[in-house]
């Protein structure tokens, strides 16, 4: 009888996993296309021309960018010179000290000198208190904002949209290294399209490469596996998904890392929350509310190609950390705006991205997880076919490798990164051995921080950061 | 089993053997895609080294240069055309465009941007559309204008690059009608206006004459290419009923500079209800030194709306020793208007 009852919960679980895949790879498959349309359009635009344009008007606008910086000492030095070169005028940068407990305000004094100035602009954001302001008598587009440490990326970067003068405003990580054009490509879709509130970028890892004055000079596949992993991720996240979306208007996030924002649509929703974990997806998210709630037209542009280069955690402490905070800002972020959910008034993200992500990334760690312990319980009764385990676990290790290989075509295709015969092996071997170990694991780390996110709010965590010249 | 549902076996298997495919055809395609960028790379470089020296001897007008240029295959001639259109994007200069000309015209490269002007396949189009620009080929000027209609988007932008290029009054007039045209691009309309400079203004004037829906976009083009000759109309636009033609007249003033009517007119906007024709009409008085009584007014405005106090500021920081009174005598305020006042003052030098 028990073997009966269980035989019956085995077949109907299996059933709703076999659904849930092919569902999965349905949506795969009909992403590839419309991605690789939105791809190939990008690359016969003719680029210069189109970077040209920013040149031929007689007052491009003010971008300014903001570097929100809390004791990255180790790294803020390279970042700002390198954004100080960036090839687009006119642009400020603003470095926000987010009441750093290292050196960061020193060192920056010290390599850019900098003298204090009245720190007088209007505070739109509710931000903490602002100690100061810094000029830097070396390069007139530096200012320096020190702060009280407000607990939070978002706090810093709200000081930053305050102080900003640009109707552009770009926000990005400390640690993240711009490729010398990528201010002059992200304002584009804002000069083409007076709907444009937003343009992110797609982000590459920085790991292997080499880095001298804030650039990368070189690209190449770190030595970690754990960092390798990560490449393919992101390759996944940014030109399979992001790229899909963007070509039905539907981002739904503009990665910290590289965000270029209207100020003035950023002021109107109230800047980034303070109490958000996954900040920057809850602001995109309040973007795409604030403007198809009220009808009006709204675009969120992305550039495939690489705008920006950032760290990638190399020990699994870190990692871990980090994807407890990304899955618990993500099921926050899909709490906060149920409402947007199946409803046709959000056009797209409403119908489509959303539910795609509650679906999918939502849901998926806790199905997968639960396979496992489903697959070992039927193992330990004496109920599992093991012929038939064994072409389900090739079917998914395949399918999933047939993925990532449509994203490094569409790397490929985009940025000609990692171009050398000993890459493709290794890019393959990648794909093949994220199933065996890592995506599990991702996946536990899923249903860890759905744990934590259920419990309440926990703290960012810590990632280890290095200078990029020990790279 | 029975039924017309396959058993489970025979569906493992169909799945198994497709992904087998899916994922040999993926790492099928980067192979091949790498392969294939790695010829198309070898043969450009190929090319490059091969006829680049040739093509630069003959920008410097060297006509045996030329003569071995019409003579290298025709499956050649673009890719070693390429490189010397797009570096006219950048380097507008004449002679350059004059000698690229003739080296193109050389490679017999004109035919096939007429050919491509009629492709179906709208990259092609565009294409065309941009090199016929650059090489400023006024004779296309009617093509560049026709394909502003074209049905992608892409070739309209293209369209109006290569008029940007042109620069043939010829198309002044079409540009000019299609100045609120929403098929194209906002700022590559405002470009394209920019590259003609004061020539556009007398076009402008006239259509606003007939045209007052749009008021609020002929006063955003006179701020870009309007001269002294603009300060009437846009001093009877200040009156207009609508607060964004009065703040679009007011921003076109702070750009063609106000006379002792716009000063006046722009003085007494300071006090209007609305916020953003406050803050043009302190932009407009930038540079304004010929009466003290703006610095007055506009020293009044330093705790105004940010934006407002803001452009006060700026325009009181233009005004010389006027200006400089007003910011001064709030620079020892403890408030923001002290702290914006003392920004203001810091950025002098800067400035200047």
């Amino acid at each position: 009888m028990l073997t009966a009852s269980a035989t019956s919960a085995l077949v109907a679980f299996s059933v709703t996993v076999i659904v849930y895949f092919a569902l999965w790879s349905a949506t795969q498959i009909a992403m590839s296309p419309i991605a690789l349309l939105f791809l190939g359009r990008h690359r016969v635009r003719h680029r210069r021309h189109v970077r040209a344009l920013a040149a031929h008007l007689v007052s491009p606008p003010l971008v300014s960018v903001i570097v929100p910086s809390y004791n990255e000492a180790l790294t803020i030095v390279g970042s700002v010179r390198a954004l100080l070169a960036l090839d687009y005028t006119p642009r400020e940068v603003i470095v926000v000290n987010d009441g750093s407990s290292d050196d960061t305000l020193a060192v920056l004094q010290e390599a850019f000198h900098l003298v204090s100035a009245a720190a007088a602009f209007a505070q739109p954001l509710k931000t903490a208190a602002v100690r100061g302001m810094y000029r830097s008598t070396s390069d007139p587009a530096l200012i320096v904002l020190d702060k009280e440490n407000g607990g939070s990326k978002s706090d810093a970067v709200n000081a930053g949209f305050n102080a900003a003068a640009g109707t552009l405003v770009l926000s990005i990580d400390a640690d993240t290294l711009l490729e010398p054009d990528a201010l002059s490509r992200a304002v584009i879709p804002f000069l083409e399209d007076a709907s444009t509130v937003a343009v992110g970028g797609n982000i590459a890892i920085s790991n292997g490469c080499s880095v001298e004055k804030g650039r990368i000079t070189s690209v190449a596949l770190p030595r970690s596996w754990l960092a390798r992993f990560q490449i393919i991720e992101y390759m996944r996240a940014f030109l399979l998904f992001r790229l899909a979306c963007a070509a039905g208007n539907g981002v739904v996030l503009i990665s910290g890392a590289f965000g270029l924002f209207r100020r003035e649509a950023v002021i109107a929703v109230g800047g980034y929350d303070r109490a958000a974990i996954g900040e920057d997806m809850d602001l995109t998210m309040r973007l795409q509310r604030h403007f198809r709630g009220r009808r009006e037209p709204i675009r969120i542009a992305f550039d495939p190609y690489p705008l920006g280069w950032t760290q990638a955690p190399e020990d699994w402490r870190s990692l871990r950390s980090q994807r407890y905070r990304w899955r618990r800002g993500l099921l926050q972020v899909l709490w906060r705006h149920r409402e947007v959910l199946g409803r046709p008034r959000f056009g797209v993200v409403g119908l489509a991205v959303i539910p795609y992500i509650l679906v999918f990334e939502g849901l998926g760690p806790l199905l997968e997880i639960t396979g496992y312990c489903v697959t070992a319980g039927a193992a330990l009764l004496g109920l599992l076919n093991w012929q038939m385990l064994g072409i389900v676990t090739a079917v998914s290790v395949l399918f999933g490798a047939a993925v990532t290989m449509l994203s490094v075509l569409m790397s490929d295709v985009a940025t000609h990164r990692y171009m050398g015969g000993r890459d493709l092996v290794l890019l393959i071997a990648i794909a093949l051995l994220e199933s065996c170990g890592y995506r599990q694991l991702n996946a536990w780390w899923g249903c860890v921080g759905t744990a934590q996110a259920l419990r309440g709010p926990a703290t960012w965590g810590v990632i280890k950061r290095r200078a990029f010249e020990e790279q | 089993m029975a039924g017309p549902w396959p058993d489970a076996d025979s569906v493992a298997r169909f799945l198994l053997s497709l992904s087998v495919r899916l994922a040999l055809a993926m790492t099928a395609a980067v192979v091949i895609e790498r392969a294939v960028s790695a010829v198309l790379w070898a043969r450009r470089e190929y090319i490059q080294n091969r006829y680049s020296p040739l093509a630069h001897r003959a920008l410097s007008a060297d006509s045996e240069a030329l003569r071995r240029l019409a003579d290298i295959p025709a499956r050649h001639r673009l890719s070693v055309a390429r490189p010397l259109l797009e570096s006219l994007i950048d380097d507008r200069d004449p002679a350059l465009i004059v000698s690229t000309r003739a080296v193109v015209d050389a490679l017999s490269i004109i035919p096939i941007a007429d050919r491509y002007l009629r492709s179906w396949l709208w990259w092609r189009r565009a294409v065309a559309l941009r090199a016929l620009g650059v090489l400023q080929l006024r004779h296309y000027t009617a093509a560049g204008v026709a394909a502003l209609d074209d049905p992608h988007p892409d070739v309209r932008a293209a369209a109006l690059d290569a008029l940007t290029y042109m620069q043939d009054v010829a198309s002044l007039g079409a540009l000019v009608v299609r100045l609120h045209d929403p098929s194209l691009q906002p700022a590559r309309r405002l470009a394209s206006l920019a590259a003609f400079g004061s020539q556009c203004e007398e076009f402008l004037l006239e259509l606003s004459e007939f045209d007052v829906v749009h008021l609020a976009n002929y006063a955003q083009a006179l701020a870009i290419c309007g001269t002294r000759r603009s300060r009437p109309v846009l001093a009877r636009w200040t009156q207009d009923a609508r607060p964004e033609v009065r703040a679009a007249a007011f921003d076109a003033f702070a750009h063609v500079g106000v006379d002792h009517e716009g000063a006046r007119l722009a003085i007494a906007a300071l006090e209007n209800g609305d916020e953003a024709v406050r803050a043009m009409a302190a932009s407009a008085l930038n540079g304004w030194t010929a009466s003290s009584e703006a610095a007055t007014h506009l020293a009044r405005h330093l705790d105004d709306a940010w934006p407002v106090a803001v452009r006060a500021a700026r325009s009181l920081r233009s005004m010389g020793d006027t200006g400089m009174i007003e910011l001064h005598a709030r620079a020892a305020r403890p408030d923001l208007v002290g702290r914006l006042a003392r920004q203001t003052l810091s950025t002098v030098g800067a400035a200047c």
